[in-house]
């Protein structure tokens, strides 16, 4: 009877002070703070990287991307056709997020990791295209590193393959302007110097894509010479309104955020050139060694509050940029969330910065990676430039008020439970390797309901969450 | 005279193994060589600072790099072109703006594979040196050096590699490549 009241009581100390948690074990509960689970998707136990969620018809569908397989499952089985089949893209309707339908196991390139998979995935609708079929929803996706596809994926269990532009290495972290059709592919074009570099295409009419150009840093262009600047990571758009693209190049080293014109880089000189590579440029803000620039959100225009009675400088135009941590148990400096005041485009200047704090959850002792890898790229008023959420690997996801950028505040987080689906993670030691078991909240999403959407790298799956309590109210939301 | 029988053991070993693409013929005797090691000369970059060596004797004059770069590889392909290594080498380091002399080479050390280049370096102060780039990966990590000199490429190449084949430095590489 003791020993019974005893372990309830242990239960009740872990559950209720899960920042002093230090491993994960199956079966425990999820470590949460104003953020509540409210369905679950196993992705089949692939690892995943991008969620997309589109509203579609009467129906929400998740778009979610996929690394490679795992040196111990390098093609799982595909339970709706019993076939091992290659990661590549899951297709889920949650339009009841409680209640998750997997619709359809899109297979990518076969290959382990990076290697494989079809990581990155973005939608548009044919209406808002110019000149595609009005009836047709577009996914554009990678297929590993060698290709961009788009698929039309009106009927999201049925998608069919419109256009696949190959050749290529590398492939990554794109962006698609759904209402011009500008693409920026994130590519390793073959006779560049850097692994990965732009290439804009007119994807209006996504069956018949026509090249604009290439586009990188000078000294990666074919045939320079010298240093070679960090390689890409991806670019967002604030379209034709906005006429700027900010690129972030770079993962956990070197990053830079660069701010180009769109107008110049869509219409000005285009062989790459040093000087036609310089010429769309604004400015950029080169960041220290120790980070790198994995997204670069652009939030311009913000109101902030406490320089509401100034004359000049109320509003700011603000970028924050997110690192990526790579490597396992903390063996690289700490990747995290910046904010970059870019209101005087030609000067900009970094102004705060935020990190999950390590000791409120031991993280470096976990597994795994600790540090950020990216947020959501939803522009829904739900949360914009209001609450971001940051995928912080074994720390889940966390959500930030970012109302006032020069001083970010945790407002919640939620880090899911492990299950018997959770990958390994390894460390090499003196004479072998030592693995930890943790969650690697890899990517997170939001929708316009206000649903967040987070997906493990470590083959956890997606866990849908919504924000409660003093969180909630932060974003305006009605309660729960 | 035992430097120069390791010298010539690992130049053995790695002729036999067959992995290198260059084969490093042992030194004769009076061109012997010996690596000092000094201070790592360059300031703090992404990376933590490697070893840094003064040759004396046969290449005297020449600087050898040596670092890890723990997660800077392609996982999967490893070091697999010449703009790998331009990209990780290193030779940005003594000066960003060289230029390759020729297309590089496969070639391994130890059980890692990679490649390594020749470069032309035009100094600040007007002189020309040669430099030698190379990067091997072992998983998605780098091993990377860089060595530079006023004399000719071939020999500081040979030594240079020579070097990093030793019993002491293996264990140093193997060691900065698990973090230790």
């Amino acid at each position: 009877m003791f020993r019974r009241v005893a372990t309830a009581g242990l239960v009740l100390v872990a559950c209720s002070n899960p920042a002093h948690a230090q491993k994960q074990t199956i079966g425990a509960p999820p470590e949460a703070s104003n953020m509540r689970l409210v369905g679950t998707s196993d992705l089949q136990a692939r690892s995943a990287y991008q969620p997309t969620i589109h509203h579609q018809g009467d129906r929400w569908i998740a778009y979610i991307g996929h690394h490679g397989g795992t040196d111990d499952v390098p093609a799982p089985v595909n339970p709706m056709t019993g076939q091992a089949e290659p990661n590549g893209t899951s297709i889920l309707d949650v339009t009841d997020p409680a209640h998750p339908k997997y619709l359809r196991h899109l297979p990518g390139q076969p290959g382990k990791y990076e290697a494989g998979g079809a990581q990155m995935v973005r939608i548009c609708d044919g209406k808002s295209l110019p000149k595609a079929d009005p009836n047709a929803v577009y996914m554009l996706r990678t297929f590993g590193g060698e290709a961009h596809e788009i698929w039309n994926v009106a009927d999201p269990a049925n998608p069919v393959l419109v256009t696949r532009l190959g050749g290529l290495k590398d492939t990554h972290k794109s962006w698609w302007e759904c209402d011009t059709g500008m693409a920026y592919l994130v590519s390793g074009a073959p006779d560049w110097r850097t692994r990965r570099m732009t290439q804009v295409y007119d994807l209006s009419d996504p069956a018949h894509p026509q090249k604009i150009r290439d586009f990188g840093l000078p000294g990666q262009e074919p045939g320079s010479t010298g240093a070679l600047p960090t390689e890409l990571h991806g670019p967002i758009s604030t379209g034709p309104a906005g006429n700027r693209v900010y690129f972030g190049y770079g993962t956990n080293k070197g990053g830079i955020l660069q701010i180009v014109d769109r107008e110049k880089l869509l219409n000005g000189p285009k062989e790459p050139t040093p000087d036609n590579l310089r010429f769309p440029e604004i400015s950029r803000l080169p960041m220290s060694a120790f980070n790198g620039a994995h997204t670069t959100f652009p939030m311009l225009d913000m109101p902030i509050a406490e320089f509401a009675e100034d004359r000049d400088g109320k509003t700011r135009d603000i970028v924050m940029i997110v690192d990526e941590a790579i490597l396992n148990e903390c063996t690289e400096p700490r990747q995290m969330v910046w904010f970059a005041d870019v209101t005087t485009e030609a000067r900009p200047m970094m102004i705060s910065s935020w990190t999950v704090a390590e000791a409120s959850g031991k993280f470096c002792q976990r597994g795994g990676r600790f540090g950020a890898h990216s947020s959501n790229e939803s522009m829904a008023p739900v949360y914009y430039k209001k609450i971001a959420f940051i995928a912080f690997f074994n720390a889940g996801v966390r959500a930030l008020d970012i109302r006032d950028p020069y001083h970010p505040r945790e407002i919640g987080y939620f880090i899911p439970s492990i299950t018997e689906a959770t990958d390994k993670r390894c460390i090499p030691i003196e004479g072998g390797e030592r693995c930890k078991v943790a969650i690697q909240t890899n990517n997170v999403e939001t929708d316009d309901r206000g649903y967040v959407y987070i997906v493990d790298r470590a083959n956890t799956g997606l866990h849908i969450l919504e924000l409660t309590g003093p969180a909630r109210a932060a974003a305006g939301l009605p309660r729960n | 005279m035992r430097l120069g029988a390791a010298i010539a053991v690992a130049a053995i070993m790695l002729g036999a193994s067959g992995v290198g693409a260059w084969q490093l013929a042992p030194p004769p005797a009076d061109e012997a060589v010996h690596w000092r090691e000094i201070a790592w000369p360059f300031p703090r970059d992404g990376w933590p600072a490697g070893r840094a060596f003064r040759c004396d004797g046969a290449c005297a004059g020449a600087e050898l790099y040596v670092r890890a770069k723990r997660g800077f590889c392609n996982c999967d392909r490893g070091v697999a072109d010449d703009d790998e290594v331009d990209r990780v080498a290193d030779i940005d380091l003594i000066n960003p703006r060289f230029a390759a002399a020729a297309p590089g080479e496969a070639m391994g050390l130890g059980d890692m594979r990679g490649r390594a280049r020749r470069y032309d370096l035009d100094m600040p102060d007007g002189a020309r040196r040669a430099a030698i780039g190379v990067a091997v990966s072992r998983r998605c990590d780098l091993l990377v050096a860089a060595a530079q000199g006023r004399g000719e490429a071939g020999a500081m190449q040979r030594a240079a590699l020579a070097f990093l084949q030793t019993q002491a430095m293996n264990q140093w590489i193997v060691a900065a490549l698990d973090g230790r």
